[in-house]
């Protein structure tokens, strides 16, 4: 094997020119992102032994949950402190008392009247507004999980980044040392907006990253969109929810990106750099060209490199966009990311 | 939103590939356990989850129709390839093991699938008539891969068409990261041949 090998493999060492030749040139090829056509119902099939074998394995289960029930009970972690701070939020249906407490497993419910407070072990709280309903999934130390399945919550936390992460029906926020809020509508799409640090939104592998004083949508079946700061030029919120939930035929999608690109400043480098992995690769091109004009990238990082959206060049023009706490991020990234 | 509650742990694993290739599903240590999870939820009939192994395999399953027939044709069997493993979820045996039992359905639809490699349909963009070369000609480079054994075919056009990198070819396909490797290395030794370049 060479060092050209190794670049054919996965993209490290010295680029081999064939080989790049050859993927600018396939590229357009490539899976287009069509959608899903519609499903027909599926019956679900009962086979015998699909029925019998857990019903035989059923009885084994039942020793080895009993043994694992204590051990379960230590991995949920006894329990954050939740009080009332208006009317009568429920958990699991229980009013709160004087000392509440919330397990994992176990929701919160507010209705429109009443609001709660979460001490999120001693690494943060949580507020809940009304008409919300918030599920803790883990409550260990080592790893704070909550389910935002409809409603709203503001979040201040300062347990290590990545420890505290909350699932919506749309994407999962991963906090990294911040405050924010989310919102989550009855459709299961979300918002998030951050008031300091960072948060990471995912879904099945596709990624925002939102700073202090920007903030980012999310759809249900198509996951963050991208990223914009509160005082992103006029026109951005729309043009953005086209771009990134529009159909890709869309017939506004090409006066959305010009939007985008044309009102564009310095500042709105952080939405056009999630830009350069998503759309067409036209459409990638043209948000090249003008992030260029408004950011140049560095030496070494080349548009073919950008457009291929390979990813050492798309992170050396991302250390060059100046964001207040890049650093700290990458910092993040290596001690806590590797783990 | 059962399905939410694996999810969010697998979400913090991946914590450690989140600032990868965004835009495109890159996999990291947890995906086969999610997949059995999205499997799972499909089977009990929630066309969401099932949508979501869509948006992870489509490019797979594209690329490995690409490599036997033109693109007109691939639209539409990759459709037909997701229906099918729709509708067959319940034969999957370990359900995280998705990704290539699709790449076998994948090969079997495309067996059943009498044209062979024919022309390719291209963006205008793709290839300039004025140039002949052959790495200019998108068409002509497939059509050359197409021509190649399946087993470099098919990774080549992964790798090449699709943007996969060989170790996420390997994930997807079930393949082992060593056949990948030396099926990449020998197909683009055959390509360059073929090429002459």
């Amino acid at each position: 094997m060479t060092e050209h090998d190794d670049y054919l493999w996965d993209r490290s060492g010295d680029a081999d020119p064939d080989v790049v030749r050859l993927e600018q040139l396939l590229a357009p090829l490539a899976h287009r992102g069509e959608r899903l056509r519609d499903l027909p119902d599926r019956a679900v099939r009962r086979s015998v032994v699909r029925v019998v074998i857990p019903l035989l394995t059923a009885a084994a289960s039942i020793a080895l949950v009993i043994a694992g029930a204590d051990f379960a009970a230590r991995q949920r972690g006894a329990g954050w402190a939740v009080e009332a701070l208006d009317g009568a939020p429920l958990v699991d249906g229980r009013r709160i008392g004087a000392d509440g407490s919330i397990r994992a497993g176990e929701a919160l419910e507010t209705d429109a009247d009443s609001r709660a407070r979460l001490d999120v072990g001693g690494f943060g709280t949580v507020e809940i507004e009304p008409d919300t309903r918030l599920r803790i999934v883990s409550a260990r130390d080592e790893a704070q999980r909550l389910a935002l399945d409809r409603g709203r919550i503001h979040a201040l936390i300062w347990a290590p980044p990545g420890r505290f992460a909350v699932s919506t029906p749309s994407a999962t926020a991963i906090d990294l040392g911040c405050a924010y809020t989310l919102d989550v509508d009855p459709a299961g799409h979300g918002l998030v907006q951050v008031i300091s640090g960072w948060v990471a939104f995912e879904d099945a592998g596709r990624e925002s990253f939102i700073p202090e004083g920007a903030i980012c949508a999310t759809r249900r079946g198509r996951g963050p969109g991208t990223p914009r700061y509160l005082d992103a030029p006029e026109g951005y919120e729309a043009a953005l929810a086209t771009l990134d939930f529009g159909a890709p035929d869309d017939p506004g999608r090409a006066a959305a990106l010009d939007l985008v690109l044309r009102e564009a400043r310095s500042r709105d480098a952080l939405t056009l750099w999630h830009l350069l992995s998503r759309g067409s690769p036209d459409e990638r091109a043209r948000v090249y060209d003008r992030m260029a004009a408004l950011v140049p990238p560095p030496v070494g990082v080349t548009r073919a490199a950008i457009l291929r959206r390979d990813q050492p060049a798309l992170d050396a023009w991302w250390n060059a966009l100046g964001l207040d706490t890049a650093d700290w991020w990458r910092v993040w990234k290596t001690r806590w990311g590797r783990k | 939103m059962s399905d939410v509650l694996p999810s969010v742990e697998l979400a913090a694993e991946r914590v450690a590939g989140i600032r990868g290739r965004a835009g495109v599903i890159r996999f990291a240590p947890g995906q086969a356990a999610e997949d059995g999870q999205l499997v799972r939820a499909a089977r009990a009939g929630d066309r969401e989850a099932f949508e979501r192994l869509y948006e992870r395999y489509a490019r797979m399953v594209h690329g490995l129709l690409l490599a036997r027939f033109g693109r007109a044709d691939v639209e539409d069997l990759v459709q037909d390839v997701f229906l099918a493993a729709w509708r067959r979820l319940d034969d999957l045996r370990d359900p995280a093991a998705f990704g290539g039992w699709l790449a076998a359905i994948t090969r079997r639809r495309a067996a059943d699938h009498v044209r062979r490699p024919t022309m390719v349909e291209l963006p205008e963009h793709v290839a300039a008539a004025e140039e002949t070369s052959a790495l200019t000609d998108a068409g002509t480079v497939l059509r050359t891969i197409a021509s190649l054994p399946d087993a470099y075919r098919e990774t080549l056009v992964l790798r090449l068409v699709e943007g996969l990198t060989g170790p996420e070819i390997a994930q997807r396909t079930g393949l082992t990261a060593a056949s990948v490797r030396v099926n990449l290395h020998r197909g683009m030794k055959l390509l360059r041949e073929k090429l002459n370049v």
